[in-house]
């Protein structure tokens, strides 16, 4: 169990101040919005990394946990007209449902069934909110969300103040003997066994964990886009989250937040380029696998550190 | 009843095609390819531009479609899934990504406006008072006779014979002296073929638009988990029952919950007997 | 005195082939017993339906008076059964010390407060306090296996399962590890059951050897009756020679 060093606490705080000070700099109603998303995207990114980062079992389907949380937010807000704020936990425990419902029967899986097996269900999800168009909205989905505040540059800090909570709880799990019991699950489940370890309730435990942030940040997103849309649930989602964590470095959880807002910006840089984006984040995946299997950042972090630790 | 019989047929013998070649890839090199899809879809859009815009003959064009996807999954095969087989998530991954690019290759080439291939054959053909269009009937004869041609390569020919080998213990056919990459390769073009010649098939009839492939993907992988991972008896099993299932809840209720049956079917599978009906592997 | 693990009838089949076929057998509080059969009689078979790592066809497995069938593995630890692998398979990626704390956090080791300190004094019981740090890869193999012995007995174990503990080892190792197991045997107040198909390990250490020969009992003794027993030297003749040597 590794408690988070001097320098790396040092290095989080400069990182977190200048993405809180930096659209006050720039006095950009467009660019709060665009590093609103790259937060939103950093918590979807840590949160998939404290489960599958850790325990080997790389879930495809963590778009099933955003879009729960997102349409969550979107029913109450359309439907039951209700308070938004009230979006927030009520988004974490349809998240965590979710994540209930289909985590006993899939957690069993090995690591590629488990990831096909995820993946179809938030294609489901995805062909169910169209098939009951008349509920979900259909293709337009659901419209007419309110923000939570009002001042996009509030919105920002406030979104940014739950990334920080969010990575600071997990990393904290993470360095605890949860992230030790969820390492050796990832090595050798027979002997976690041996060792007297409930296997499927850590598993289950921080799949419901992971869903909570993810179906926390889809509320987010949902009163940020002030709409939600089936294509929350695609496999498009995931995999980009998943490229993120890749590019992140895999298992640090700080590495995939930084990840997905540095993805997240360059994706914006890169408007001009339309639809060819998404053959440049597949490029980027393929060139992670081949080259930096561990990721880019947190292993240079932990490189240009070396020598304070 | 014998619409639904006619109908289903036709499903299952599609889905039995693209099934069978996602678990032959499987059983024999143990990758999951997610692009089976994308060979799927760029089966029919070859179709498309043979036959549309570039005026070949259906003849002509389809088995060139053919061949042309086959190669490129035979070139995916080597040069992006073998470097990473060690890892079956990375493979996963790779190959996730190919069906991302290609879907998105076809989206910015062609457009997201559905196309339009001519059928090979365009009369409807009435059998017992049934009304069926003949690309169906085309189509359900060709998947049969591509699946028992793949049965007797498989079960009489030594190559078939050194797939069989390889797909059991890679390890042990390699000392044998059998080639197993070229087999690798080999199972990918029979793999990609036979999901381009669905494509194909189906594209006369069916939408042939960017994202077709991710539906019968998700299909395929039904199929193959409900009829075992690896066996090829079970997914053919599997496909009859997947294919009926969906034409019976698409004439009784209505055609947007076919996908439903697959979930359903997968979910069920998945808890209940893991391995699938016929599959000697677990999933876990 | 009452029986800590009573089996009876314990049978298991894989398609044709029987592999444990009726065993019964009891173990006294602080035995330390050994049970020895050739390859492929159905040693580790049994251990995996004594743990919950498979289950019995039929038979009833009872610890402490309880009955174990249809438990968890990690229940079955819970309870007091430890076990360790033929084959270890550690936690890669941690250290020494790492390994032996995740078996420090199973519910029945859980009270004890300091979870690093009692791993630490657990590496040093099985003699490995030194490398505590290092990554667990570095571990030449019979360091491994003395791990595994850490990590069973960080479970509080009332009855270790140890499945063919010399294997693989050579020759200067095996007395060592040898007088380790008597030495845990006496401190921890444990009854041990231990695997092993060499003769000579278990003429030193057991007190009581149950033979086994195609899943099935065909002997019970001490260990210098057994060797005598017709049915165990029938067993053994055209097994490889090096053991029925070390007779």
């Amino acid at each position: 169990m590794r408690r988070a060093s001097l320098i790396d606490l040092s290095g989080a705080a400069v990182v977190v101040a200048a993405l809180a000070l930096t659209p006050m700099l720039l006095n950009s109603n467009y660019l709060t919005g665009v590093l609103t998303v790259c937060a939103i995207y950093a918590i979807w990114a840590a949160s998939w990394d404290f489960m599958s980062g850790l325990t080997g079992r790389e879930n495809f389907g963590h778009a099933l946990f955003i879009g729960a949380g997102a349409y969550t937010a979107g029913f109450l807000a359309t439907v039951w007209f209700a308070n938004p704020w009230y979006s927030l936990p009520a988004a974490v425990v349809v998240a965590v449902a979710f994540s209930l419902v289909v985590g006993f029967p899939t957690l069993r899986l090995k690591g590629p069934y488990f990831a096909l097996a995820m993946l179809t269900a938030s294609a489901i999800m995805q062909r169910l909110c169209l098939i009951f168009w008349e509920y979900s909205g259909g293709e337009e989905g659901l419209y007419g969300l309110e923000p939570l505040i009002l001042s996009p540059l509030h919105y920002y800090w406030f979104v940014l103040a739950i990334l920080v909570i969010a990575v600071a709880i997990l990393t904290a799990l993470a360095h605890s003997h949860w992230g030790l019991l969820l390492r050796a699950i990832r090595g050798d489940e027979a002997t976690c066994q041996a060792a007297g370890i409930n296997v499927t309730f850590y598993k289950i435990a921080s799949l419901m964990i992971s869903a909570a942030f993810a179906g926390l940040g889809g509320a987010l997103y949902a009163h940020y886009q002030l709409q939600v849309s089936p294509p929350l649930f695609s496999v498009l989602v995931s995999i980009t989250v998943i490229i993120m964590v890749y590019v992140g470095g895999i298992g640090s959880i700080y590495g995939p937040a930084m990840g997905a807002i540095l993805l997240t910006l360059l994706t914006e840089m890169l408007r001009g380029f339309g639809e060819y984006r998404l053959w440049i984040y597949t490029l980027t995946l393929m060139l992670i696998l081949f080259f930096l299997p561990n990721g880019l950042i947190a292993p240079l972090w932990r490189r240009l550190t070396e020598r304070f630790r | 009843m014998l619409e639904i019989l006619i109908y289903g047929a036709v499903s299952s013998a599609i889905y039995a095609m693209l099934a069978v070649g996602f678990t032959l890839i499987f059983g024999v090199a143990r990758i999951l390819n997610l692009a089976h899809g994308a060979f799927y879809a760029l089966g029919g859009y070859s179709a498309y531009v043979f036959t549309t815009l570039l005026h070949f003959p259906l003849f002509i064009a389809a088995p060139l479609a053919v061949l042309l996807v086959a190669g490129f999954g035979v070139l995916m095969e080597r040069f992006l899934v073998r470097p990473l087989r060690t890892s079956q998530l990375a493979v996963l991954m790779i190959t996730l990504s190919v069906s991302l690019a290609v879907e998105q290759g076809l989206f910015i080439t062609f457009g997201s406006e559905y196309r339009n291939v001519p059928s090979f054959v365009a009369d409807k053909i009435s059998i017992g008072g049934v009304d069926i269009g003949g690309q169906r009937l085309l189509a359900l004869f060709a998947s049969v006779m591509v699946l028992c041609c793949l049965w007797l390569f498989i079960q009489r020919t030594r190559l078939g014979a050194a797939i069989l080998a390889v797909s059991q213990d890679p390890e042990a056919a390699q000392y044998m002296g059998i080639p197993t990459n070229r087999i690798f390769s080999i199972v990918m073009a029979i793999s990609a073929g036979t999901a381009a010649l669905a494509g194909v098939l189906v594209s006369p009839f069916l939408t042939v638009q960017p994202g077709m492939g991710l539906l019968p993907m998700v299909k395929a992988f039904a199929i193959v988990i409900v009829g075992g991972l690896g066996s090829i008896p079970g997914s053919i099993l599997a496909s009859l029952l997947l294919g009926y299932s969906e034409t019976i809840v698409a004439y009784l209720i209505s055609s947007s919950w076919t996908e439903l049956v697959s979930l359903v079917a997968v979910v069920t599978t998945l808890m209940i007997k893991p391995s699938g009906l016929l599959g000697r592997r677990a999933a876990f | 005195m009452n029986a800590i693990l009573e089996v009876q009838d314990v049978s298991k089949r894989f398609g044709g082939l029987t592999a444990v076929k009726n065993v019964s057998f009891s173990l006294l509080p602080g035995e330390l017993t050994g049970i020895l059969g050739p390859n492929g009689a159905g040693k580790t078979t049994l251990f995996n339906l004594l743990t919950g790592f498979i289950p019995p066809d039929s038979g009833s497995i009872r610890f402490e008076g309880q009955e174990l069938r249809g438990l968890a593995p990690y229940k079955i630890v819970n309870r007091g059964v430890a076990r360790t692998f033929q084959l270890t398979r550690p936690f890669l990626g941690m250290t020494v010390l790492e390994n032996v704390i995740v078996a420090c956090l199973s519910p029945r080791a859980r009270d004890a407060h300091d979870k690093e300190s009692r791993a630490h004094q657990l590496l040093d019981q099985v003699g490995l306090g030194a490398k505590a740090k290092d990554a667990v890869e570095t571990l030449p193999y019979g360091d491994l296996r003395r791990l595994e012995i850490a990590r069973a007995l960080a479970t509080r174990p009332d009855l270790l399962l140890l499945d063919e503990p010399f294997a693989g080892l050579g020759s200067s190792e095996i007395e060592p590890l040898a007088q380790l197991i008597k030495r845990l045997h006496r401190e921890e107040n444990l009854t041990i059951l231990l695997i092993e198909h060499k003769l000579r390990e278990f003429m030193a250490l057991v007190w009581r050897v149950i033979a086994i020969d195609f899943g099935e009992i065909i002997a019970v003794a001490a260990p210098a009756d057994i060797v005598r027993d017709p049915r165990v030297i029938e067993a053994y003749i055209g097994r490889t020679e090096a053991d029925h040597a070390s007779v």
